[in-house]
């Protein structure tokens, strides 16, 4: 029973630093922009097709693993860079709703170029040579591969916390996301903020699709999966609260595979039902207020 | 009469209604089939445009309704309850809007803009899981094999199991529907609905009770909805879980944006255009996402009014000198509505 337990909170952790890693580019975009990106999870599965396409279905090495998914973190914020220009630029101004319906319409544009690229199929990718261990701690097994997705949540959450709360480039950023208008009068380029925000957020999709392909069904439907627990988390953690977010993802996480060990008859709806709950009784997220 | 181009809309509407009744003499059945897709879609979409343009709310799971009403008359139909095929199509617009209300009235209250986006849409998807875990409906599968009705009217009995039959039914209740919305936007809750969508601050300071309202727009959508749901059932003859998936959510919205918004007819101007497209890009996988995705791109970001707002401009166009003309045309451009 204990075991059971230690199990599903680990993997819980997993689950949540996973959501987290989609949940990260999300949330930064919203909280400059306050744009939600529906394409946001398309762009994950297009990262995570573009480092299979450089590694194939084999192990790697782990640095040839780590440059394919920056390769595919370039890729995608390529495309993010493109999509604030004919996109995001363009409809500004515009009321919401069209904003919410063009990124819907660029998640079915991706889509199908991807299911025309690289087809229908399943596929399922290897991790790393150095992460196809298990290591039994405890009297459960951890698989290696588990770790380093934690991990890399962790590294990731730390790096744009540090990142947005202490250098100057964050705090320029965050200028620019309560006041616009008198960012602007103080000298700060609006425009070259708010592109950079976009293809950070991009970059981030598109390195998470890298980091969480192995082990992983690669298909067209992977992006459908993570969107709904990044908007979850994203919601929960208040939007636009990176912070928020990775508390979000954790409780999350936790959430779900809690209640595949408490109802094992009715997988994957917690987490709809915890999302229905917490805008319902507290739309503002967790942390209301802080940014 | 000064001014003819007021004619333009009805007289299209008039002959796009004489052709679509027509088409099962002389069009084959996947056609057919397709235009009565289509006419329930073209509903459909019309509900989430009360929701979105008359009310100013984007709901992202109006597909939740759809599929009550469908689950409810397929379960009906195929487990042969005792209810004959009208009053079937009744419960579900009670049941749509039963369940439109009981989330509404809390939903509304607590949500609003992109909360109540993500909210819908998670309500859809619950819709959609739970549906997944009943064994009566066939889980995953979904229910096949529907039956179409035979209706006894007490004299005489209405055969509906014919194709064409039922392609005229859906005729006829659509054009109930349709024009039932069409009247309830020109009735003075419509007006009052277009208030609140257009400005809800001053709409209230006149003392109008924004979420009475909006409670009352999100109801009949969802029953209408429903009944849609309902109507499409035995015409498809499956139902599945994935009629309640975010895509199918994204359907009236998609042809909203197609056909216009402002006009009350574009989503139905939309409904058919996307068929037409849909059938002609269906063959490859991929591409009809791509040609969905770039067209409602393109629309949003070059002609945000879609096909009715353009075909509206060219209208005054056309009419122009005419209207410029005539000695009406100064009394006109005063009392001018769009």
């Amino acid at each position: 029973m204990l075991l059971e337990w230690s199990f599903a909170i680990f993997s819980g952790l997993t689950l949540g630093m996973a959501a987290f890693l989609v949940a990260a580019g999300l949330t930064l975009v919203f909280g400059i922009l306050k744009i939600l990106n529906f394409a946001h999870g398309t762009f994950f599965m297009l990262g995570a097709y573009v480092t299979y396409s450089i590694l194939g279905t084999e192990s790697a090495s782990m640095a040839a693993f780590l440059l394919a998914t920056l390769a595919a973190g370039v890729v995608v914020g390529g495309a993010g860079w493109a999509t604030d220009l004919v996109i995001f630029r363009r409809l500004r101004d515009s009321d919401y709703h069209y904003t919410l319906i063009a990124t819907f319409a660029l998640l079915l544009l991706i889509t199908g170029l991807v299911k025309i690229i690289w087809g229908l199929d399943f596929r399922l990718v290897r991790p790393p040579e150095v992460l196809e261990t298990t290591w039994f701690i405890g009297g459960i097994f951890i698989p290696a591969y588990s770790v380093f997705v934690i991990a890399a949540g962790i590294v990731v959450f730390l790096i744009l916390d540090f990142g947005l709360q202490r250098s100057w480039i964050g705090k320029t950023v965050q200028s620019v996301a309560r006041d616009p208008w008198m960012a602007e009068v103080l000298g700060i380029n609006n425009r070259v903020v708010m592109t950079a925000a976009v293809v950070v957020s991009f970059m981030l999709a598109g390195i998470a699709g890298g980091l969480l392909l192995p082990n992983q069904s690669l298909s067209p439907a992977l992006g459908d999966v993570f969107l709904l627990l990044a908007f979850t988390a994203v919601i929960i953690g208040g939007l636009g609260n990176v912070r928020g977010a990775f508390i979000a993802s954790i409780l999350l996480g936790l959430i779900e595979s809690v209640s595949t060990v408490l109802l094992p008859d009715l997988p994957g709806i917690s987490i709809f039902v915890a999302l229905i709950v917490f805008i319902l009784v507290r739309p503002q997220g967790i942390f209301s207020g802080a940014q | 009469m000064a001014d003819r181009s007021v004619y333009f809309w009805p007289a299209a509407g008039v002959i796009a209604l004489i052709a679509t009744a027509l088409a099962p003499l002389f069009a084959n059945d996947s056609v057919t089939f397709i235009l009565g897709l289509a006419m329930i879609e073209a509903v459909f979409a019309l509900s989430w445009n009360l929701l979105f343009n008359y009310t100013g709310i984007a709901s992202f799971g109006h597909a939740a309704f759809f599929t009550l009403g469908a689950y409810f008359v397929a379960c009906a139909q195929r487990y042969g309850w005792d209810v004959t095929f009208p009053l079937q199509l009744l419960v579900a617009f009670a049941l749509g809007g039963g369940a439109a209300f009981a989330i509404g009235a809390v939903a509304l209250k607590r949500a609003s803009g992109i909360h109540l986006a993500i909210l819908t849409l998670a309500i859809a998807e619950v819709v959609r899981m739970v549906i997944g875990y009943i064994d009566y409906v066939g889980r995953d599968d979904g229910l096949g094999g529907i039956p179409r009705p035979v209706v006894n009217l007490g004299l005489a009995t209405l055969d509906l199991r014919s194709s064409s039959a039922y392609y005229w039914c859906i005729l006829v209740v659509c054009v109930a529907l349709a024009l039932g919305l069409w009247w309830l936007v020109r009735s003075r809750y419509g007006r009052a609905l277009r208030s609140i969508a257009e400005d809800a601050e001053r709409a209230t300071f006149v003392g109008m009770d924004i979420y009475k309202l909006r409670l009352f727009s999100f109801t009949i959508s969802g029953a209408v909805a429903a009944i849609c749901g309902g109507l499409s059932a035995p015409w498809v003859q499956i139902v599945t879980p994935d009629l309640s998936h975010w895509l199918h959510s994204a359907q009236p919205m998609l042809n909203t944006l197609l056909g216009g918004s402002a006009m009350f007819w574009g989503p139905a101007v939309g409904a058919f255009a996307y068929s037409l497209i849909n059938y002609s890009t269906r063959t490859l996988d991929g591409v009809s996402e791509i040609v969905v995705g770039g067209i409602l791109l393109t629309i949003i970001l070059i002609a945000p009014t879609g096909i009715t707002g353009a075909l509206e401009s060219l209208r005054r166009k056309i009419f122009q000198k005419w209207r410029a003309a005539s000695p009406w045309a100064q009394v006109r451009v005063k009392g001018e509505q769009i």
